[in-house]
């Protein structure tokens, strides 16, 4: 069987392995996205209730039949007051004899807007590995925790030996739907920064490439073409997250004026907090259609709820990816 | 008068005690028990020609009760405990409290300027806590590189599942700052109320928190100290793993101070909710008359009798560590009232009262005992309810200040 570089080989199907999966409320829809591209998946559910103090109040429905089984948990951290709920599921089910331990949390927050630059900087992503990276170990060994494309690539070092990071991508889902583009061939990929491009550019060694830098001109600090051609083409630029989204507007107007046909956009994580979406719709005829596409995942769920179907925006779900990465 | 200090060197778990005959320049020095277990120090007294009398920080000790008020300036005849830092060989100061920076998020604001009212050598320091537009924390210590060689204590409040993450990341910062310690004050250790373990499928939140806890990193003064206060399970000292020093104290001497205030102080009875609030508090009180209460299964339902000791023409106050609903307190009062008792006050460290349940407690101000309190005397241990019954009787709050201040000596 051919394997495309970058996808999670087809698993024989005699070596699948059943997985119980548990996942958070704001996950409930990639949930049932994930179990149903695979029978071996079984959903299983969680009583999330609070005490009158606001604490949370949980049960584990079936904890007995969990003994010697795989079980994983989906999570999602869309904001700290839903941290520590999840936590507490997270350090209880490996200790119920299960066989294994699978913690999948598609997009790993807190890293992308703090630099250690003084002392005093507190940084909470390393907070938060470290409240991972604490995870009971089970039956199975160290927890696996799968992220999807993680945003600073120095973050695996943050883990502990208890726990097994899989950094997974969103990447091939990106090449899948530009491979259906019926301008798939005048495809051309831009990275916004060099961060991204350090990111990903090895994942499209088959594409030509454009990439993008900010200069310093005075005080300003302006986006600029740093190489490659964008006259012409259907440019798509990729990043791994997207926030206020000024970055991908930055760069998409020194691409129309480099004379791109056509921009488009893909990040894994689209984050946009406080409805940062909006500005990206095509709200009506006489607006310049800024951006073609733009395509996000389901990994910040709160989001892709918020967005729906909205032009144009198209959400590629990362469950066919999620329900393999369990069989590892 | 002598200038030259002696000098001794101790060895470790022995106590010794210095008395001067002279009026004038009575010191005394009680070493701290073997709970320190710190390597043997020495240290030198300097008698101090001046006029001004020791000024000395009283030292409480684990589930002890002592009734002497910290930071007297006190006179030759007092005695009270001192607490020696045994880092380095230092001079015995007129002060020689070890110096404290105390740092504190939003909530315990209030409760920290207080414990820093209470001595000189604690000193407040803020945190800059700000939000990236994601809803993530963005925290900054200000002058991050002040802080090295100090001790440092922090002054948290877990009231809900969202601000813990907000202070996790500043715990488990402060102590890789190169300090000479780390101590973390958490005068209510939440979530243990409501869960019990009775399937394999409950989830013990208590045992998350313990967890996160347990896992703060260790400083040069190794494990991190842990000052909570009246622990609602007693088992749960056992959650914590060994890189966290639990300190367990209570606000029953707050409590017992406060009763020698009242006027009708001699009439007191204390009265025990159920087993549970037996078992954590009747040593402490030990010299009134008690009265133990239980739920007694009658048919289907569950109501509340006396099952020993009698309340009649008392003043009986309840005392429990939380309240939370206030149910409990409310079945015992109408019990306690119904067998004539004449007043009822009631003590809960621990003023929970979600959806502003305090709002059910009226006040007695004669008469009523079934259905008001003479006075409900709660802690600041949860500072947003002091927000809220600030100033409205029968509430009365009564500040772990002193007692946390005392405790950053240990």
């Amino acid at each position: 069987m051919a394997v495309e570089k970058g996808i999670v080989p087809t698993p024989i199907p005699n070596s699948k392995k059943h997985v119980n999966l548990f996942y958070s409320l704001d996950c409930e829809e990639l949930a049932l996205n994930v179990a149903a591209h695979c029978d071996h998946i079984i959903l299983q559910n969680i009583k999330w209730r609070s005490f009158a103090d606001g604490f949370p109040n949980i049960y584990i429905n079936n904890a007995e039949e969990l003994r010697g089984q795989h079980v994983a948990f989906l999570a999602s951290f869309s904001s700290p007051a839903h941290v520590f709920e999840q936590l507490s599921v997270i350090y209880a089910l490996p200790r119920l004899f299960v066989a294994s331990f699978t913690l999948v949390l598609p997009f790993f927050p807190t890293g992308s807007f703090e630099r250690m630059e003084e002392e005093g900087d507190v940084a909470t992503a390393f907070t938060l590995a470290r409240m991972l990276s604490n995870i009971p170990i089970s039956r199975g060994g160290p927890t696996s925790l799968v992220i999807y494309d993680i945003h600073a690539l120095q973050e695996r070092f943050y883990f502990g030996d208890e726990v097994l990071p899989l950094f997974e991508t969103g990447i091939p889902l990106l090449k899948q739907r530009l491979s259906q583009l019926p301008d798939a061939n005048n495809v051309v990929i831009a990275f916004p920064d060099d961060g991204a491009w350090k990111r990903f550019h090895k994942q499209f060694d088959n594409f030509s490439v454009v990439v993008c830098n900010k200069v310093r001109e005075g005080d300003k600090r302006i986006v600029r073409l740093k190489e490659g051609n964008a006259t012409g083409h259907h440019v798509v630029i990729v990043d791994d997250l997207v926030q206020s989204g000024g970055t991908l507007i930055e760069c998409q107007k020194v691409l129309a004026a480099h004379g791109a046909a056509k921009v488009s956009a893909y990040v894994t994580h689209g984050v946009f907090p406080n409805q940062s979406w909006e500005r990206f719709l095509h709200k009506n005829e006489s607006l310049e259609k800024a951006f073609a596409y733009f395509w996000i995942t389901d990994s910040c769920p709160l989001t892709v709820k918020a967005i729906g179907n909205k032009a144009p925006f198209e959400v590629l779900s990362l469950a066919g990816s999620i329900a393999n990465a369990l069989q590892i | 008068m002598a200038a030259t200090p002696p000098t001794f060197s101790l060895p470790r778990n022995k106590s010794f005690i210095l008395k001067s005959s002279s009026p004038l320049h009575s010191s005394h020095i009680l070493l701290p028990n073997p709970n320190n277990n710190k390597n043997r120090f020495r240290i030198t007294c300097e008698i101090n020609n001046s006029l001004r009398s020791w000024s000395i920080e009283h030292v409480r000790e684990m589930n002890k009760d002592s009734s002497v008020n910290s930071n007297t300036n006190s006179s030759s005849s007092s005695s009270s405990l001192v607490s020696v830092s045994a880092a380095t060989s230092s001079e015995f100061r007129t002060k020689n409290a070890k110096k404290v920076v105390l740092f504190f998020c939003d909530e315990t604001k209030s409760l920290a300027q207080k414990i820093a009212a209470e001595s000189d050598a604690i000193e407040l320091r803020t945190i800059s806590w700000g939000k990236f537009p994601d809803g993530f924390p963005n925290i900054f210590i200000p002058n991050a590189q002040s802080i090295r060689g100090q001790h440092v204590a922090f002054l948290a409040s877990f009231s809900s599942p969202a601000v813990i993450f907000e202070q996790i990341p500043v715990i488990y910062q402060l102590p890789k700052l190169f300090i000479s310690s780390f101590t973390l004050v958490l005068p209510f250790f939440p979530t243990g109320t409501s869960e019990r373990m009775e399937d394999e499928g409950d989830i013990a939140t208590a045992f998350t928190l313990a967890r996160l806890l347990s896992n703060i990193p260790i400083s040069r003064g190794g494990p991190t100290s842990l000052v909570t206060f009246d622990i609602h399970a007693l088992q749960e000292r056992f959650y914590f793993g060994d890189n966290i020093l639990p300190c367990f104290e209570s606000g029953i001497p707050l409590l017992k101070r406060r009763l020698q205030g009242l006027p009708d102080s001699d009439n007191i009875a204390i009265a025990f909710p159920d087993d549970g609030a037996w078992k954590r508090f009747h040593k402490q009180l030990q010299h009134f008359p008690t009265i133990v209460c239980a739920k007694v299964r009658e048919g289907d339902q569950r109501i509340v009798r006396i099952k020993e000791g009698d309340p009649k023409g008392r003043h009986v106050v309840i005392v429990d560590d939380l309240v939370q609903s206030g149910g409990t307190l409310v079945e015992c009062q109408k019990v306690l009232a119904a067998h004539g008792a004449g007043k009822i006050s009631a003590y809960v460290t621990h003023g929970i009262f979600p959806n502003k349940s305090w709002a059910r407690f009226e006040h007695d101000n004669g008469g009523h005992p079934e259905s008001a309190f003479t006075y409900f005397w709660i802690t600041d241990s949860c500072p947003l309810t002091v927000k809220q019954v600030m100033n409205k009787p029968p509430f009365e709050i009564l500040s772990l200040a002193s007692s946390i201040s005392a405790s950053l000596q240990i």
